[in-house]
């Protein structure tokens, strides 16, 4: 009798022991990684700073100096009508063209395997995050666009100088963010307008395997600021734009096609 | 008295006996080494080396990463010693009374770590070093340097990743400030041995650094972290942004001024709400000259020609107590330099591009918006900075104790 008491005790060990490793298998990694890395190029050339060497659609030489700017929102879509949003609110990149630690970004978030139609992000940041002080560290804090202004974060600086009518070299800050409908200029504020937009890169489809890191290049191409559908001519608009929203939206139209995705390095 | 012991001992049972006067060798020997052992910790005791960790607490909207190298750490102890060799002229490496000099010769706590215009040593504003060999910039203040990481002094000569590792941060720019002809002209070797020998700073190196031998780099750790600890984040406007206080019509009005591009266009490069520090760390061309010929700009450092005639943008807080103005003290009143801004920016080719007002001559502002942005930028004084006892020189030196 007492045997059997303690081989049932057993017995019900035994059992509750093999229970407890029956967890079930772990799935096979079915996900990869995607990085994208930036340049800057004007007429299909990387962008050589500080040369008075371009000429936009006004006629206008220019040159630049530096662009610093934020995308956000990094959206994959499938055929199906499907997305996915990456990252969720850590996904503000900052892209500096002085920093080189910048100019790579690899998204946190796994990609699952499969086929994807294209890419999209947003240029700037949208309004429920582009709140004041959601950066407190250099280069990042350094975008703040002022609460007088709307708040927020530069969506981006664009700085270089141009040629003027008189032949002089006068300095432009193409600067983009939260544009202002004033009652009267420049002291009263009716209200703000959120300028940033959406990017549908083109020609971004790809097939992710299971276990691949993809590396996509983003190119800013710098002339296409200045044209389609707007001729943007610093003759007319002057060489500040952060208080002048029909400027700023005349540039947001141009930028549907500033940004291009190359698969290859 | 061991060997009393011992035969008090063979009293209990091993008298008489050969397994006794075995014991009584073995426990002669015992005994011996026992008071051997005990006689050796019968020393001083070592204090083990346990410097107080210091946090510097991050004030409302600052930056949360700080320069603080990580072979310097910030402590209690630190702090302590840097603040006394901060203020102890001895620092030169010379004690004649007419030698002495140190950081807080030129660096005084109530014109924000800067020397002040209306210093009766450095007429104008202007200092010189020991011999009287004037420096080549009028002077920038000890004010939130922890945050600095794109490098420091006018031409910003100091940063840390400099490849020249002696030039990377605060403690190299005390080795600087000690041996330039322009300053203490001094030697490391003969201000660490002074520092040896004066009663108080062995012990309080040993706290700081876990040696009391004192050397020059300890001494540039000290003086490094009692520098990062000197935080103003308590002026007028610094409570407006905690919501603690309103500003004045004139105050606000000289806000918007300030952070309007139409307006004054001074946050692009000086900060603002997003950017308390109210300097960017970084170094601009700000139109003040047609052609330049100082050595020890932007350039010097970089070789970069947009960097030519670029200088630090240097913090607003407490720049009402920091004149003179521009890195070659040209201007001696804030409304002097609001003139400029307004009236007198010049074209040259390295201008910055932040420097667009440059097509109209400057920012054109009347008088009464002057007016306004010259209260907003009073309103970034911070008294309670100017006065921190923490930051003040001690009462007594170590050996005056």
């Amino acid at each position: 009798m007492r045997i059997r008491e303690l081989l049932i005790i057993f017995s019900a060990f035994a059992l509750l022991a093999v229970s407890c490793h029956k967890t079930p298998e772990q799935p096979e990694t079915k996900t990869g990684k995607l990085s994208f890395s930036f340049k800057h190029r004007v007429d299909g050339q990387p962008l050589q700073f500080d040369t008075m060497m371009y000429v936009n659609a006004a006629g206008n030489h220019y040159l630049v100096n530096e662009i610093q700017y934020f995308i956000s929102d990094v959206t994959l879509h499938k055929s199906d009508g499907d997305s996915v949003l990456l990252d969720k609110w850590e996904d503000i990149h900052y892209v500096d063209t002085d920093i080189e630690s910048t100019w790579t970004y690899v998204l946190k978030d796994d990609i699952k395997a499969g086929t994807y139609h294209s890419i999209s992000f947003t240029f700037g940041i949208n309004e429920q995050k582009n709140q004041s002080l959601i950066f407190v560290n250099p280069p990042e804090s350094l975008m703040f666009w002022p609460e007088l202004l709307g708040g927020g974060y530069h969506y981006m600086k664009l700085n270089g100088k141009w040629l003027d009518t008189l032949n002089h070299i006068s300095p432009f800050n193409f600067h983009l963010g939260i544009g202002q409908i004033y009652y009267s200029f420049p002291d009263s504020i009716s209200r703000y307008v959120q300028n940033y937009f959406k990017v549908s890169l083109p020609n971004s489809g790809f097939e992710m395997q299971a276990g691949e890191t993809k590396n996509f290049t983003i190119v800013m191409n710098v002339e296409n600021w200045f044209q389609n559908p707007n001729v943007f001519d610093f003759n007319y608009r002057g060489g500040d734009i952060m208080q002048k929203q029909d400027a700023m939206h005349a540039a947001c139209e141009n930028g549907w096609d500033v940004f291009t995705l190359e698969k290859k390095k | 008295m061991i060997v009393k012991i011992v035969n008090a001992l063979q009293i209990f049972s091993f008298r008489n006996n050969a397994v006794g006067i075995i014991f009584k060798q073995v426990t002669v020997f015992g005994l011996l080494a026992l008071f051997t052992f005990s006689s050796c910790n019968k020393q001083p005791r070592e204090e083990p080396y346990k410097p107080t960790p210091y946090h510097i607490e991050i004030p409302f909207g600052f930056p949360n990463k700080l320069n603080i190298p990580k072979d310097n750490p910030m402590t209690v102890e630190g702090i302590a010693l840097g603040r006394y060799l901060y203020y102890d002229g001895r620092l030169s490496g010379r004690t004649d009374p007419d030698s002495l000099m140190t950081c807080a010769t030129c660096h005084l706590q109530e014109r924000s770590f800067e020397a002040g215009i209306d210093n009766p040593r450095f007429p104008g504003g202007h200092p010189h070093g020991i011999t009287g060999i004037p420096t080549p910039h009028v002077m920038l203040p000890h004010i939130n340097l922890v945050w600095n990481f794109t490098g420091y002094l006018w031409d910003g000569a100091v940063y840390p990743d400099n490849p020249d590792e002696n030039m990377r941060n605060i403690e190299d720019i005390v080795r600087l400030g000690v041996t330039s002809k322009h300053e203490l002209d001094g030697d490391t070797a003969r201000t660490a041995a002074l520092f040896q020998s004066i009663p108080g700073y062995p012990e309080l190196f040993k706290k700081a650094f876990g040696s009391d031998k004192v050397t020059f780099k300890n001494i540039g750790r000290a003086i490094a972290q009692f520098v990062r600890t000197l935080i103003s984040a308590n002026s007028k406007f610094d409570k407006y942004m905690r919501g603690e206080v309103q500003l004045s019509q004139s105050e606000l009005h000289g806000y918007v001024l300030f952070t309007s591009e139409e307006g004054g266009d001074c946050f692009h490069c000086h900060g603002g709400f997003g950017n308390p520090l109210f300097t960017t760390n970084l170094f601009y061309n700000n139109g003040k000259d047609t052609a330049f010929t100082d050595p020890l700009d932007h350039y010097s450092v970089t070789h970069d020609p947009m960097d030519i005639g670029a200088y630090k943008a240097t913090t607003l807080r407490n720049i009402e107590v920091q004149g003179p103005y521009m890195h070659d003290g040209r201007y001696e009143t804030l409304e002097q330099v609001i003139d400029f801004y307004s009236h007198h920016v010049v074209r040259s080719p390295s201008i910055s591009p932040l420097m667009h007002h440059v097509i109209t001559g400057g920012i054109q502002l009347t008088p009464p918006e002057k007016e306004d942005l010259l209260n907003f930028i009073k309103a970034l004084r911070d008294d309670d900075f100017m006065t921190n006892p923490d930051f003040a020189k001690p009462e007594k030196f170590p050996d005056e104790r």
